[in-house]
């Protein structure tokens, strides 16, 4: 019997006995014991990415807790959407790391695009994006974030990696809506 | 003035067709329900799971929606046939059952009534459960041609060749049980394969399980479920003869989808699968066991395989992929019947000479 003779019998005997359907029946069988890969966001569980993430502007402090921003404006011009607003101010009393301080440092996220060209232009690495990512709002004025909150100290920390999924709690307010991670209890995502 | 016995049956038969209606109406509720948690499983993801424990209340909140959403009907339908479609394809799925039988009969302790499980038990059981639900087709073709869409028509034209042609193959293996059971009824089809599952049909070598394969390939082209739903396929038809349809019309032709599964499904069950017999009958071991726990028994064991079978056609619905029509109709005209045909007549020689 030829080879391709064999070929044909073999194909059609697995034809008459279903196999590929047998095959393809077992593999969705089988991931019916592997459980969801579903992110359970916002209800319990969110998501924490990595350093390298693009999320909301953060402007930082120094180890002595003086501020890194000098107003020197020049995230302002490299913005591509004009989103920035730096208005600056001399300030002796030690508040930045030079005299020089940010009077207002605004920040219009409905413009924004999370280009990151405001951290590469920054001289002294104070303006970073962050890893917030829930910036949905009720109000407009909600979307405009300015200095004194950008601030504060990010919910996620720096040492963490991230990529990974937290526990998390589901918050509504007059804010609009949050989800706060317990970044103790976490799980590696699925693949 | 009639005797007492004959009220007393014409009552009870009321009563059981009022709880099967009741049971087949309800059961789409639950059925869609297991059919996206299916979905879910295989597709690694939950499914419904927000509305109640475990979205077990998913299917009150469709229903809710199906409810309260307008009643449109086009412009340039054919308004009777329009409200008429859905009617006509659910009233044969419902009249199926009542050639079905869940059990044999159940004797009432203390008064030794014998109580039927089954509503009637025609001659022609087989028959009848063929060509009524057969008789779905219409609405589906009407509900297509009404719509005056040529999505609709498309569907509906689909559906009537896919009918046809699969009618043929499944008439064929209804015979074949027919005659591996020697009964057309479908209380003495079960009776026949009972004693253990040795004496299934399924286990009828070596015809019983081809004609199980004619049976169920045939059947879920019959019933229009993937991989043959090419009338209501939503890649090329919008979604096939249920385009046009809303709120609880819709619903209509999607209850008698469901129940045509089940309907399958209980066939499937009482053909091959010795219907309410336990795969292994303790009087083939000399173990008495009161009748009436048996009979129980038995109903658990027929629902116990007919979602089994429920459970398969949605594994497979979530598994393959859509068949071309041309594809559709090489495996009915090409395959299915000329292998229906070889295997009557293996069965015919095996009544002749190994009985």
């Amino acid at each position: 019997m030829s080879e391709k003779c064999k070929a044909k019998l073999i194909n059609f005997v697995k034809k008459s006995v279903f196999a590929d359907f047998i095959r393809g029946l077992y593999i969705t069988f089988s991931y019916n014991f592997e459980g969801a890969m579903t992110l359970k966001y916002p209800d319990s569980e969110k998501w924490i990415p990595y350093r390298r993430f693009r999320g909301l502007h953060t402007l930082n402090k120094n180890s002595e807790g003086k501020e890194l921003c000098v107003a020197c404006e020049l995230c302002s011009r490299a913005c591509p959407t004009d989103c920035i607003t730096v208005i600056p101010e001399e300030n002796d009393a030690g508040r930045g790391i030079a005299d020089r301080v940010a009077k207002v440092w605004e920040v219009d996220l409905t413009r924004c695009m999370f280009c990151g060209y405001c951290e590469d232009a920054c001289p002294t690495t104070a303006v970073r994006l962050g890893r917030e990512y829930e910036l949905a709002c009720t109000t407009l004025e909600r979307g405009t974030r300015s200095r004194d909150e950008l601030l504060l100290p990010q919910p996620v920390p720096e040492a963490l990696t991230g990529g990974v999924v937290a526990k998390a709690r589901f918050i509504r307010s007059a804010d609009g809506i949050k989800v706060v991670a317990e970044l103790g209890k976490v799980r590696q995502r699925k693949l | 003035m009639p005797e007492l016995g004959l009220i007393i049956e014409v009552v009870l038969i009321f009563i059981k067709v009022y709880i099967v209606g009741m049971i087949l109406f309800m059961l789409p509720l639950p059925l869609t329900w297991l059919e996206r948690k299916v979905a879910g499983r295989i597709q690694v993801r939950l499914g419904p799971h927000r509305v109640g424990p475990k979205g077990l209340l998913q299917p009150f909140a469709d229903m809710v929606k199906l409810l309260l959403k307008e009643d449109i009907i086009p412009d340039k339908a054919d308004r009777f046939l329009f409200k008429l479609a859905p009617l006509l394809a659910m009233i044969p799925a419902f009249a199926v059952f009542v050639a079905i039988p869940v059990g044999d009969t159940f004797t009432i302790p203390g008064i030794d009534y014998v109580f039927k499980l089954y509503i009637s038990d025609m001659n022609v059981g087989v028959l009848y459960v063929l060509a009524i639900g057969g008789l779905g087709i219409y609405g589906i073709i009407f509900g297509g041609w009404a719509s005056n869409s040529k999505y609709s028509l498309l569907g509906g034209l689909r559906s009537a060749a896919q009918m046809i042609s699969y009618e043929v193959a499944l008439s064929f293996a209804a015979i074949g049980v027919v005659m591996m059971s020697n009964s057309l009824s479908l209380v003495e089809i079960v009776k026949s394969q009972g004693g253990g599952f040795w004496n299934w049909n399924l286990f009828y070598l070596p015809v019983g399980p081809v004609w199980f394969l004619i049976f169920f390939i045939a059947s879920l082209a019959e019933i229009n479920r993937i991989p043959f739903d090419l009338p209501e396929d939503e890649g090329t038809l919008g979604s096939g003869f249920h385009t046009e349809y809303s709120g609880m019309r819709f619903s209509f032709f999607m209850l008698a989808e469901y129940i045509a599964m089940v309907t399958i499904s209980v066939l499937a069950v009482v053909f091959f699968f010795g219907g309410w017999m336990p795969p292994i009958d303790p009087a083939t071991f000399g173990i008495k066991v009161p009748a009436q726990i048996m009979s129980v028994w038995g109903i658990g064991w027929f629902i116990a395989k007919v979602v089994v079978f429920i459970y398969i056609f949605m594994w497979i619905r979530f598994t393959l992929p859509r068949y071309r029509y041309d594809q559709l109709m090489t495996i009915g005209w090409k395959i299915l019947i000329p292998v229906s045909l070889i295997t009557v007549l293996v069965t015919g020689l095996m009544r002749i000479f190994l009985t």
